[in-house]
């Protein structure tokens, strides 16, 4: 069976906030809501001191604890691994938010044009912008990334992945041995974040040093 | 407007930005922290009402509090109140679920028990009868699930080390009980009833403030010795505005100043002024009540994502 994962290669992430507006762009997420997002992290002391770029975005985990703690049953995992919300069941308890420990799920009480502020749409564009996003969340629930679940249907790339322009983003299959993914993983030592929480993430990064 | 928040691009450690009030979080978060509040010292009431007292009005004010003061709370904080009743579905691996289950059986238990005493004699028990005593049992015990709940709903979140404790039940329980003690008080003074077993209630408030009292210091020794983001929770607790909540309202004005307001209750002092001391020292330790809930929830911090060396 497939399980979907991503590889992130913080060598060559330099930052450019790519995979935030892709990811922007393919689902219309309003204004403090962010699926993929980079953060950056100062380390060591003088004269090493290292300035890493880490971007971050749902882990999808095998055993994910927003599903656990949810109680209505909205939070779903795949079998392909991929953890979902529906937003029709879901009822902005917002226990799953409190409970990941990766801080990638967003809740949003009502939706907003990013230029106005206002609930009314300013535009054409921000009013397709507000069906699109209506169409795959809703108002006053939780949402998160979903490594493109709709484009990985089509046979496509997650849209971050696509957006990349340092090709430090790869996705594939955990499960085969053979994949690229797994390759990396195995041969540049990927890791997981905190694995300490039983939590078996589908995001692995690449160390930089 | 929505606004790009600070604690989504943070290194370090991560404030919760979901459940209490305050910070940038929005006024209707707040509800859940009343929510929490009301659960408790309304199961509080009922179980102390009933038990030590035998008091039915002020039984039915608790079971008031918890169906309708917390149903209602809770209602207002969720993001989709129409369909309240998913909240149901997963007991057997959230605490949100399991705690509105028991909220609901206590509910039942709690209002079957007073039936006969509250205008419906046709049913077939009394509150002293064998059968009446059973489902005070039940009601007990829903009440003690309802008190204990939130404690186990806090110490789920692994990456919170201030919540992920073994001490946030206990300490949820605790808490409870002795603001059903403040609230029993409160309502009999406001009622004008006559308080059977008053020594009762003031040895067993006694007991109970000092109980918080040393729960609330293992827990600042607890997240004094344990991880940074811990180590940082305690700070924002102690040193920064949130020390106004928890040590002056949490700890002096709900625990230190009861405990020496009773302490003078003690010393024979009769008449109105002891129960003016009372009803005080009730009141504070309501507040001290909602001020530590509401402090916990804001120190609730998120171990950093990753760790240096990645």
């Amino acid at each position: 069976m497939v399980r979907w994962g991503m590889v992130i290669d913080l060598k060559r992430c330099i930052s450019c906030h790519s995979c935030t507006v892709a990811c922007k762009a393919e689902h219309h997420t309003p204004p403090g809501v962010f699926w993929a997002k980079v953060v950056r992290v100062e380390s060591g002391k003088y004269p090493t001191v290292i300035r890493q770029a880490i971007p971050l975005l749902c882990m999808n985990c095998k055993e994910p604890e927003c599903e656990k703690v949810c109680p209505t049953g909205a939070t779903k995992k795949r079998p392909d691994g991929i953890v979902t919300v529906d937003p029709k069941q879901c009822v902005g308890c917002r226990y799953c938010a409190v409970a990941c420990p990766y801080g990638a799920r967003s809740f949003t009480k009502e939706w907003r044009d990013y230029f106005t502020g206002e609930k009314k749409p300013s535009s054409a564009y921000a009013e397709r912008a507000r069906k699109k996003w209506l169409e795959e969340s809703d108002k006053g629930v939780v949402s998160k990334c979903t490594f493109c679940v709709e484009r990985i249907e089509k046979g496509r790339q997650p849209a971050c992945v696509e957006a990349c322009p340092c090709e430090a983003r790869t996705f594939g299959d955990l499960d085969d041995p053979e994949s690229e993914v797994s390759q990396l993983i195995k041969k540049r030592r990927g890791m997981q974040l905190h694995p300490e929480y039983g939590t078996d993430a589908s995001v692995y990064y690449l160390p930089a040093r | 407007m929505g606004v790009i928040e600070y604690e989504d691009f943070k290194p370090g450690p991560r404030a919760q930005m979901e459940w209490g009030f305050g910070g940038r979080r929005r006024w209707r978060d707040g509800a859940l922290l009343m929510a929490l509040f009301l659960g408790g010292i309304g199961a509080g009431q009922f179980v102390i009402s009933t038990w030590a007292i035998k008091s039915v009005d002020s039984a039915l004010v608790g079971v008031l509090i918890v169906g309708i003061g917390k149903t209602v709370a809770h209602l207002v904080y969720l993001g989709q109140p129409k369909r309240f009743y998913r909240l149901f579905l997963r007991p057997r691996t959230s605490w949100v679920s399991r705690g509105l289950i028991f909220m609901v059986v206590f509910l039942v238990f709690a209002l079957a028990y007073l039936a006969p005493d509250i205008g419906f004699g046709w049913v077939p028990w009394t509150s002293g009868s064998t059968l009446g005593q059973a489902i005070w049992a039940a009601a007990v015990l829903s009440a003690a699930l309802v008190m204990v709940y939130d404690g186990f709903v806090l110490a789920s979140c692994k990456s919170i080390t201030s919540w992920n404790t073994a001490l946030m039940p206990p300490l949820f329980f605790t808490y409870a009980i002795a603001g059903g003690v403040a609230m029993t008080y409160l309502t009999m003074t406001i009622t004008g009833g006559e308080i059977l077993n008053q020594t009762t209630l003031t040895d067993l408030d006694v007991i109970l403030l000092g109980t918080m009292l040393a729960l609330l210091v293992i827990y600042i020794v607890n997240m004094a010795a344990s991880t940074s983001t811990a180590k940082e929770a305690l700070r924002r607790l102690i040193a920064t505005r949130l020390a106004i909540s928890f040590i002056g309202l949490a700890i002096v004005a709900g625990l230190m100043v009861p405990l020496a307001l009773t302490y003078l209750h003690e010393l024979k002092i009769e008449g109105a002024v002891a129960s003016i001391l009372l009803a005080t020292s009730s009141l504070l330790e309501l507040a001290g009540d909602l001020s530590v809930r509401h402090s916990i929830l804001r120190a609730g911090l998120h171990t950093p994502v990753f760790s240096e060396g990645l």
